[in-house]
């Protein structure tokens, strides 16, 4: 219960689920089996989800539209995910995981202080948005390259249900740097997405009994209180801080990855 | 653009509610559950309210997903009302394929 309150708060924080220290926490520190680990994980990822996206309705920082759109793509990649995680060797998505998690890292670092933002008189279009940020002046964004929006979706969604996380630590900064959507609204969008995304694979993995009630509800209750910390402290940070914080805790992740596939 | 501007803050308010009461619903179910089941393991009580705990969570962007549709249904918003036909065939695969192993 304490790992999911310590996940659920650094999973609110950064708009991504829990899940990459609840998984190696259950897998390694409790020694239970992947299959129960991932799909316990899963669980919690949407209770983050649901949790985190009721705390930031009203602020617009949720592009629903787009949300929508890119679900599509999150939600085929998890059912796939779900499908095909027997026939798949672990070793070799470990080390796939820790190649991207390191790639999107050196990217996160490179644009810090690049900022998406707009003169308030722009369009936004369709798939943009606009909101007020921590100082009080109006963001305004557009959403660049759809495309490449869908395609991260789709693999963060596939990894998502292979790896038992979120997938936002893939669709945040792939939103972020390369189509142009703020940090926070990525986030906030992200946050709503993971739920949809971790229910396209999660019934498959019930069904199969990878989840212990009991063990699920521990780790979800203890997720949701840590989500509810972590909202807290992320109207307080910068944009900047956020984007270093979520740099380190992508390189943690992918060293875990890594020596575990060796 | 102002009025579908206004359409979809009304959408994000119903659908924070409908996450609240997910959210509250199912936390209230597991703790109970959770509790009775640390006082007696294996009782059927907290075995129901703990599957139950568990089924309202999967259930909440399930349902977060209809309550969009028929949002923007009232919208006439046509191409988003086809987005999410293909988000909730998705989701109707998964609960199927899980029903079919169970």
């Amino acid at each position: 219960m304490a790992a999911g309150a310590v996940a659920g708060a650094l999973g609110a924080l950064l708009g991504i689920g829990g899940g990459v220290f609840l998984v190696p926490f259950l897998n390694i520190g409790l020694g239970l089996p992947y299959e129960i680990s991932i799909a316990t994980s899963l669980m919690t990822v949407i209770a983050t989800s649901s949790a985190v996206s009721a705390g930031t309705t009203g602020k617009n920082l949720i592009n629903l539209r787009l949300g929508m759109l890119l679900e599509v793509g999150s939600a085929a990649g998890g059912l796939i995910a779900a499908l095909t995680l027997e026939y798949l060797t672990k070793r070799q998505l470990y080390f796939i995981f820790a190649a991207v998690t390191v790639a999107i890292s050196a990217i996160m670092v490179s644009r810090l202080d690049r900022r998406n933002v707009m003169p308030p008189s722009v369009d936004p279009g369709v798939l943009g948005g606009r909101f007020i940020d921590e100082t009080g002046h109006e963001v305004v964004y557009r959403t660049k390259r759809l495309p490449v929006a869908l395609a991260a979706s789709f693999f963060a969604g596939n990894i998502s249900g292979i790896l038992g996380i979120g997938g936002g630590i893939l669709k945040v900064p792939a939103l972020n740097a390369w189509c142009g959507v703020p940090m926070r609204a990525a986030a906030a969008t992200s946050a709503l997405m993971i739920g949809v995304t971790a229910v396209s694979s999660v019934p498959v993995y019930y069904a199969r009994g990878f989840i212990n009630p009991p063990l699920a509800a521990a780790a979800v209750l203890g997720v949701l209180a840590g989500s509810r910390a972590g909202l807290h402290f992320a109207g307080r940070s910068r944009a900047r801080w956020l984007k270093l914080l979520m740099a380190s805790v992508l390189l943690a992740v992918s060293a875990i990855y890594f020596f575990r596939a060796l | 653009m102002k009025t579908t501007d206004s359409a979809l803050s009304r959408l994000e308010t119903h659908l924070g509610r409908l996450l609240v009461a997910g959210v509250a619903v199912s936390a209230a179910s597991l703790s109970i559950g959770l509790g009775l089941y640390l006082a007696s393991p294996g009782s059927n009580d907290s075995h129901l309210l703990l599957v139950g705990g568990l089924f309202v969570l999967m259930a909440t962007p399930m349902v977060r997903v209809i309550v969009s549709f028929a949002e923007y249904v009232r919208m006439k918003d046509w191409f988003f009302m086809a987005t999410t036909i293909v988000v909730l065939g998705v989701l109707a695969v998964s609960v199927l394929m899980a029903i079919r192993r169970l």
